[in-house]
């Protein structure tokens, strides 16, 4: 019978670790399959938030929601917008993201510091408060995608951005895969700044390019105004971002390509989301994405540096 | 930094005939043209930007392949023999300074563009490949590569990968590690590896990530795939003077505080702004401080920010502001706030530049610390800085001709550096560790945070054979005794929070 553990502090976290290792039970981290099922639910705490600076530092278990409001009191915001309401430690160490990420990156480009527990409870940190800092190696980014395996992220610094004045969303109608080429390669070369650019296709639907544009009044309006003459589209509502981060909610994996080759990679695609800009497809079959040979020999070389005696269930 | 030249260890008999062996290895593997051994020619390797610290090496290597670099890192793994990575050899931290009786890898002769694909927005260069070179390389389609780092004429893509470079303009579009997608990497033990690819999402452990900004230590990236903007429609550049770096500061504060994010808000105060005449004539006003704010984006967006960004310094009482009516008048405002390192020649003997960063809203307390701490020394510190990112550039100017100065000037850069860290800032934003900030990395860290880094380090070179002694302290080089630990930044918000 798995034991739940909900510490309430990084000490409390880390004597959990530290425990389950002696007794050679083994610990999963927000999911099942330990023996010991550690949650971040009580780590739910924002410790600061600098508006000055444009960062903020909370605990791993802040949902995305909780620390969107508190910013939002200071017209600030954290530029993910991943599906779902997930806690800031999963955003890290699961690598979510949304449609923001055409501007504003993935997590990894907004994480500034990292407090991480390793299986035997050492509590460690990398990075710090500021958003350009380059002393030590960042272990923020290899914690990005690391799924519970190589330790517990505790407290992250986040760096932010301002929320901008306004926002508005173009819908632009899609032909067959060489439209959809056609479209986003027009949009790339062009003078247009879009913060998002999804592809809603398939999926017994009107295939759709959501472009979103962000910024000052005046600017967003003419943007809007070029792109909806250049490209033949219509204004939409909020609404169709709620569709694509439901698609992308729903899906069963990913497919990522180099972002020029979406044409190509579209023929062959059933219902899916694409975030044009990354060459990122959300489908909704279980999608197989082996890591290369090398690649997983050198993460299995770093798991047995952090997590010698193999705690935490891969 | 003044350092001391580092006499060479005794050199073993063994470690003496294995160079040997290496050397005839390579010279078949490479050709002669690709191996250096003559004394007077390894003296040119001797040191990078950080010129006080000199090591000449035992070998340089000159590789023009991905498989010459493996032969390189394989001869020396298989031998114990430690190597040092290599690009133009102009970093400021001594991260490419060569380690005694080692081996350096220049990778300057690997200067391919291999690929430039417009549809994907992706180049992929070789690591000798400078970084201005990439913009040039794709400037004719309209696009450009962002991270601007001052020496970007000569300094190369792989060295900016190791020291996950940045410039005046990372404030908003960030650094190398934000913008490179892919590379092909010869660990330490020899064997390849390719990270990442063309988009950014990658499943797994972000590798790629962790490599960028390792400072040679964890290998040698011998292909890199980077990410290129399109050309903003408009830029526009505002220099405005005003009375003191506070109110200069006060500026940037608002400028944020109103939610617009600048491509680059710089801060020189006086010392440097009559280096910076001196040097190269910019016509910078007659003013205690300049601030240089630059705006790129859609041609609407940047009016109606340098519209507020105008009407802020007006009201903050700035004398003189200018908004440049064109590329020629920016590259003038730039050109001075560029050469300011090297204007400091200009008006003293030496100089030192420092590096380090404070969360922004410190900056005038730290700003004061400054100035206390060069009364105290009796030494002038000049100040420019990316004030929107709190990143400093403390020049401290000295006489090494004067018994006892460069010393001085040593201790009151690290009196500079400790006051960043205390105020929750950084070590270094974007020079690096190097040699020249290892043994300071306990200000910042404690063992265990070291420890635990290390932890990356020795799943990919357990032999630590490549770049010792960079980028971590270690007992050879700061002695047994721990440093002056004090709580990390994040552990400081955590226990602030208990209180």
């Amino acid at each position: 019978m798995p034991t739940a553990s909900e510490p309430a502090s990084v000490e409390e976290a880390a004597a959990a670790l530290r425990e389950a290792a002696a007794a050679g039970r083994r610990v999963s981290i927000e999911r099942e399959g330990g023996d010991v099922v550690l949650s971040t639910a009580r780590l739910d705490r924002i410790l600061e938030h600098e508006a000055g600076d444009l960062t903020c530092v909370v605990e791993a278990g802040v949902r995305l929601s909780a620390l969107q409001a508190r910013l939002a009191e200071h017209g600030q915001l954290l530029a993910l917008d991943p599906p779902g309401d997930p806690t800031i430690g999963a955003c890290l160490a699961g690598s979510l993201s949304g449609p923001w990420r055409h501007r504003y990156g993935t997590m990894r480009d907004l994480v500034i510091g990292v407090t991480v527990v390793l299986a035997d409870g050492t509590i460690a940190s990398s990075g710090g408060k500021v958003v350009k800092n380059v002393a030590g190696y960042d272990l923020g980014k290899l914690f990005h995608g690391s799924r519970g395996t190589l330790g517990l992220v505790a407290r992250v610094a986040l760096r932010l951005h301002p929320r901008p004045e306004r926002r508005r969303t173009l819908a632009v109608p899609v032909g067959g895969p060489d439209d959809a080429q056609r479209l986003a390669q027009a949009v790339l070369h062009s003078d247009l700044v879009p913060s998002a650019v999804d592809l809603l296709w398939g999926g017994g639907a009107p295939a759709i390019l959501a472009l979103r544009f962000e910024g000052t009044t005046r600017a967003v309006d003419d943007q809007l105004a070029r792109a909806a003459a250049m490209l033949d589209g219509a204004e939409a509502g909020d609404p169709l971002w709620g569709q694509a981060l439901a698609r992308q909610g729903a899906a069963g994996g990913s497919i990522s390509f180099p972002p020029g080759e979406l044409g190509r990679r579209l023929a062959s695609l059933g219902e899916a989301v694409v975030r044009v800009g990354d060459g990122v497809a959300y489908v909704p079959g279980p999608v197989e994405s082996p890591l290369p040979e090398p690649v997983r020999r050198l993460e299995q070389r770093v798991r047995g540096q952090f997590d010698p005696q193999g705690v935490l269930v891969a | 930094m003044p350092a001391p030249v580092s006499t060479p260890d005794p050199v073993s008999p063994e470690r003496r005939a294995a160079l040997g062996e290496l050397e005839r290895e390579l010279r078949s593997a490479l050709g002669d043209d690709g191996v250096v051994s003559a004394p007077e020619q390894l003296r040119t390797y001797e040191c990078d930007g950080l010129t006080a610290y000199r090591v000449v090496p035992a070998l340089v290597v000159l590789p023009r392949t991905t498989e010459q670099v493996q032969a390189a890192v394989r001869g020396c793994h298989a031998r114990g023999i430690p190597f040092v990575a290599r690009g133009a050899g102009t970093g400021l931290s001594g991260g490419a300074a060569p380690v005694a009786e080692g081996v350096v890898i220049s990778v300057q002769r690997m200067n391919r563009v291999l690929e430039i694909d417009l549809e994907s927005a992706r180049i992929t260069v070789e690591p000798g490949v400078t970084n201005l070179a990439v913009t040039r390389a794709v400037a004719p389609h309209g696009f450009y590569y962002a991270p601007d780092p001052s020496s970007q004429q000569v300094c190369t893509i792989g060295g900016n990968v190791a020291e996950n470079s940045g410039g005046a303009h990372c404030l908003k579009h960030g650094f190398t590690v934000n913008h490179v997608t892919g590379m092909e990497v010869v660990l330490p033990d020899g064997e390849l590896v390719e990270l990442g690819g063309k988009t950014f999402e990658q499943p797994g452990i972000d590798l790629l990530g962790a490599f960028i900004g390792s400072e040679g230590t964890l290998g040698i990236a011998t292909r890199i795939t980077l990410r290129i903007l399109r050309r903003p429609e408009a830029v526009q550049t505002l220099l405005a003077g005003f009375g003191s770096t506070d109110v200069a500061g006060r500026a940037v504060t608002e400028v944020i505080g109103a939610g617009i994010l600048a491509g680059a808000m710089e801060i020189m105060d006086r010392l440097t702004i009559e280096a910076a005449e001196a040097a190269v004539h910019a016509g910078y006003p007659d003013v205690q401080a300049i601030l240089l704010v630059e705006l790129d984006g859609p041609a609407v967006q940047v009016e109606d920010e340098m519209a507020r960004v105008e009407a802020i310094c007006r009201d903050l009482g700035a004398s003189e502001i200018r908004v440049a009516r064109d590329d020629e008048e920016r590259a003038v405002f730039w050109k001075g706030r560029k050469g300011a390192f090297a204007a400091m020649g200009r008006i003293s003997p030496d100089y030192y530049v420092q590096d380090g960063v404070v969360p922004r809203t410190r900056l005038p307390e730290v700003l004061r610390r400054i100035d206390e701490l060069s009364a105290r020394y009796g030494l002038r510190v000049g100040n420019v800085f990316h004030a929107g990112d709190g990143n400093l550039h403390p020049l401290v100017l000295y006489d090494g001709a004067v018994e006892g100065q460069a010393r001085l000037a040593e201790e009151l850069a690290r009196e500079i550096l400790v006051a960043c860290v205390d105020a929750g800032g950084a070590l270094t934003g974007e020079h690096g560790v190097g040699t020249d900030k290892a043994c300071a990395m306990p200000l910042m860290f404690s063992e265990v945070d070291i420890d635990t880094q290390l932890r990356l380090r020795r799943a990919l070179d357990p032999d630590g054979l490549a770049n010792p002694g960079k980028a971590f302290p270690t007992p050879r080089l700061c002695g047994e005794a721990p440093g002056p630990y004090r709580p990390h930044a994040l552990e400081q918000a955590g226990l602030a929070d208990r209180l």
